[in-house]
């Protein structure tokens, strides 16, 4: 049983249901129809077509075109080509795709093999997390399942098309959940992001070209298939169609996964899905992607979570994983511990990131402990435009980014710790 | 091939080269053209990690970093902008935050990039009230060279040179974000024959070899080109001078030669300029030798010559040539050898281990000179002394010994007239009957042909201590003093610069 609160659309409506995470469970309740009906009667590229029309934006942050994406793999057979399922999950905040790949690992693997057939990829590893124990071992149960039925292997469902599916575990580092730093940690490399170009879909995995999708995007595209892109689009914004998985957590009474809309608003999610702050407490502030994401205070939830809406208030989607803070909460400790979770997770390749991350860290530490200077700020929100845009890979940005958010929302509480000497909001607590 | 502007000078460029590689290639990489850069090498790997080449390119939103930037036809960048030059002194600001403030005692400075780049693309204050990462000062790595974690950049150039270069691969980056060491491995040191050039490609203070460390500040120093003599390779170098001493070699940058490397052992032969050195010219009398001038030497030299010339004629005589002689010295040695009417010429080549990289088998600077010079294998001279046919032996060096053509100095007892120019010691000038010092190539104008048929020039760096003249001078006077038809007046080297050709 599903033990969070949580809201159903079309990738959840099983979720309750145990018996969904098993190959028959799944074929009961209609699985992999859209595998078959692609295998039978469309051709690779009108998958391709199809998914760009759906308009579907990649689930894992940066909200790129899927189709777009898929048709970036080149379209002869010189080299094997790979496709890759970001099962990382690293951002903090993001729980979705968990339950995604407990709950529905069939779903996944479904859509793994359309888009298989879409781009010609011969093998797709599935790299989860470390941590993911209960979902990559559920994941790996579906895999065994789909040899023993001969969905996976050298004749998918007895066509002329073959297909592997590898789960490979991480070892715990939040980069590897960039596309290249996961390439690299695949290869058994230190993760590290890879410079670009060469672009993954030329030089992938092992040298393949390769397509890296989050868990959710795979999860989508069956739907997609058997529904349409019309559909699709009729769900969601025009921008940002279908929904999401979003996942609340923090200091609301129903902290749990919610499968709405894109373009649901916060205050709605927040409020109404996740029941809203503790009694006595308001909302301070909220994180409504990821914690790479710029906060956003109380009185700018009335947004539609959508990356064209939440641009205009300069934060975005990311995962939506979303974090609510409430009155109780220094924010320059929140940016503490946001600050030093980047400093520690940054590979270190690039100067701007090693040593920013670092500076920002020691400097917002310094503050939260009393002892900041009045123009530390300024020195703050220049380390950080310093960060951005500048490196091989988006961690330099998602670190710079929340600290930005936190000096234009909340600058008040910043300008109290260098004013008082000490944090107005009690004892700090080790960091 | 594409066209690109850089700073409005347009440039033809192969294709596939990047933006820093096509302006090195052109040669005008911080020579006409400042794009200043660490993690980027010619030689090694593209890693774009430091950021610091970053250039604006029209068309693109981005500053892109120009190390891994590929040229197009059309592609219009500028280095000298506004933006590029906030966005340098934003990395340098980043770079120094944690860097140690100890430029006065460390090894580096007057050569190295951080304050050059600071001094020239850096703010002019520092804004930083954190305490200064605190790493270990000295690590040591191996048997040639000494970390500072501390003043390490990350520009990771040396792990990249050992898993490229020699392909031995010790170093790697421990640990993340600024906490990143480089380290060797557990249970490795770092240890290859190449192992010495990290030092010359880290940009900073951080890898210095036990070598050179703290042997002088390197402000002192005056680079002199010229060619190490090590092996046949030639490996370009720039000779360190101070006080008429050589302290160091360092790579002279030679894509046809050496590229930006040498090995260990070629660097550290810079000490054979003063260890071990002939230092006296000598004649052995009835009471065992007896130190003379050159000039005494090679009188007494062309006397014991003539002895067997008068008696034997020119068949009794044999010359061997020294490979690590110059072409010069050794085309004056073979006019000697013409006029005199000597036939019995080789050349002794000692050798060793050689690898696919730089070092060659024959440990010799010119033994490619001396056979196109018509200098054939020594076996045949020495085999015409054993037979008792030859009883006067002219030697450039002790080659014969190092190479094994030659068991023992005693094989040349019996000899009527053994006379030996030689820049070192050995047993042989111990037994010659006159020995004459002379001139190593850092103390002299020639030329060396290397493996490859190359021919690379010398010049003087230092001079001796000692009275000893070159190979060619000595065996000029040696002509001269002899009478022979060729040989008059004063030596000038300018007569047999073409000797190589």
């Amino acid at each position: 049983m599903l033990k969070v609160p949580y809201t159903t659309g079309y990738l959840s409506e099983h979720f309750a249901d145990d018996e969904y995470a098993t190959l028959a469970g799944y074929e009961r309740r209609g699985g992999y129809r859209a595998l078959k009906q692609v295998l039978a009667e469309v051709a690779p590229a009108d998958v391709i077509e199809l998914v760009k029309a759906s308009g579907l934006q990649g689930r894992g942050g940066a909200g790129f075109s899927t189709g777009l994406k898929w048709s970036f793999m080149p379209k002869d057979g010189g080299k094997p080509k790979y496709l890759v399922c970001n099962a990382d999950e690293s951002e903090p905040g993001s729980f979705k795709d968990r339950i995604l790949m407990e709950r529905g690992p069939h779903q996944l693997l479904e859509g793994i093999l359309i888009a298989a057939w879409a781009t010609g990829a011969e093998k797709t590893f599935v790299y989860v997390r470390g941590e993911y124990r209960e979902p990559a071992d559920r994941v790996e149960r579906a895999v065994a399942e789909l040899y023993e039925k001969g969905y996976l292997g050298p004749k998918v469902m007895k066509k002329a098309f073959r297909h592997d599916v590898v789960v490979q575990r991480g070892a715990g580092a939040y980069i590897c959940g960039e596309e290249t730093g996961l390439l690299e940690s695949l290869e058994g490399k230190k993760g590290q992001p890879r410079k670009k170009p060469p672009f993954p879909a030329q030089h992938g995995a092992f040298g393949m070209p390769t397509t890296v999708n989050n868990v959710e995007t795979f999860c989508h595209v069956p739907h997609i298939v058997l529904r349409g892109a019309e559909w699709f689009r009729g769900i969601g914004t025009e921008k940002s169609p279908g929904s999401t998985i979003f996942g609340v957590s923090g200091q609301v009474q129903r902290p749990g996964l919610f499968e709405l809309p894109l373009g649901t608003r916060l205050d709605e999610i927040v409020f109404e899905h996740a029941g809203g702050p503790l009694p006595g407490r308001k909302v301070k502030g909220v994180i409504p992607g990821g914690m790479s994401m710029p906060i956003l205070p109380a009185h700018q939830l009335d947004v539609p979570m959508a990356n064209e809406f939440l641009r205009e208030r300069k934060t975005m989607l990311g995962t939506g994983g979303i974090m609510v803070m409430d009155d109780t909460t220094c924010m320059v400790r929140a940016s503490c511990v946001i600050s030093w979770f980047f400093r520690d997770e940054s590979c270190g390749q690039c100067t701007q990131c090693r040593e920013g991350t670092g500076w920002m860290h020691k400097i917002i530490e310094r503050i939260e402990r009393g002892a900041g200077q009045p123009d530390d700020l300024a020195i703050l929100l220049d380390v950080a435009a310093k960060m951005e845009g500048q490196t091989i890979c988006a961690f330099s940005d998602a670190a710079a980014w929340p600290v930005q958010g936190m000096l234009r929302h909340f600058r008040e509480d910043f300008e109290r710790h260098v004013a008082l000497g000490h944090c107005p909001f009690g004892e700090c607590f080790e960091l | 091939m594409p066209k690109i502007s850089v700073d409005d000078r347009v440039l033809e460029v192969p294709e596939g080269m990047t933006i820093l590689q096509a302006l090195d290639a052109a040669g005008l990489l911080m020579n006409g053209v400042d794009v200043p850069h660490y993690c980027w090498h010619p030689k090694l790997s593209i890693d774009g990690s430091c950021r610091l080449c970053q250039v604006e390119i029209e068309g693109m939103p981005k500053l892109q970093i120009a190390c891994n930037t590929l040229v197009q036809d059309g592609m219009v960048v500028r280095t000298t902008t506004e933006r590029v030059t906030k966005a340098r002194e934003g990395v340098m600001e980043l770079l120094l935050v944690n860097h140690p403030l100890d430029c006065p005692i460390c090894d580096q400075a007057g050569e190295c990039k951080l304050q050059d780049y600071a001094y020239e693309y850096g703010a002019l204050e520092s804004r930083t009230r954190e305490p200064r990462r605190a790493l270990k000062k000295r690590v040591d790595l191996g048997p040639t060279i000494v970390f500072d974690q501390e003043r390490c950049i990350l520009c990771r150039r040396c792990v990249r040179f050992c898993r490229e270069v020699p392909g031995t691969g010790e170093l790697g980056v421990v640990n993340r974000g600024d906490r990143s060491v480089i380290e060797t491995f557990p249970g490795t040191q770092l240890e290859n024959d190449y192992s010495m050039n990290v030092a010359d490609i880290c940009p900073v203070g951080a890898l210095t070899t036990k070598d050179f460390r703290f042997k002088i500040r390197v402000w002192f120093l005056e680079d002199v080109p010229g060619i190490c003599t090590g092996c046949a390779n030639g490996c370009n170098v720039h000779l360190g001078v101070a006080n008429n001493r050589v302290y160091r070699y360092v790579p002279r940058r030679n894509d046809a030669v050496n590229q930006t490397w040498i090995c260990d052992e070629g660097r550290l032969s810079y000490k054979e300029i003063e260890a071990g050195r002939l230092r006296a010219a000598s004649v052995r009398g009835e009471r065992g030798a007896v130190e003379v001038s050159v000039e005494a030497a090679l009188a007494e030299a062309a006397a014991r010559l003539r002895g067997v010339l008068e008696s034997r004629g020119p068949g009794a005589v044999g010359v061997l040539a020294s490979p690590h002689a110059t072409n010069e010295d050794l085309a004056v040695l073979r006019r000697l050898a013409d006029a005199l009417g000597v036939e019995t010429r080789g050349v002794a080549v000692p050798v060793g281990r050689a690898d696919q990289l730089l070092i060659k088998a024959e440990k010799a600077a010119n033994a490619e000179g001396a056979r196109r010079l018509g200098f054939g294998p020594a076996a045949a001279v020495l085999d015409r002394v054993r037979q008792g046919a030859v009883l006067a032996l002219l030697v450039l060096g002790h080659d014969a010994l190092d190479s094994g053509d030659l068991a023992s100095p005693a094989e040349l007892a019996g000899l009527a007239a053994l006379v030996v120019l030689d820049t070192h010691q050995s047993p042989l000038h111990l037994v010659a009957h006159v020995a004459v010092p002379t001139r190593v190539a850092a103390e002299k104008h020639g030329t060396l042909t290397n493996a490859a048929g190359l021919v690379q020039a010398v010049q003087p760096a230092v001079e001796p201590a000692f009275e000893a003249w070159s190979e060619a001078e000595a065996l000029w006077r040696l002509g001269v003093l002899l009478g022979l038809e060729g040989f008059a007046g004063r030596f000038d080297p300018g007569a047999f610069a073409a000797a190589a050709s």
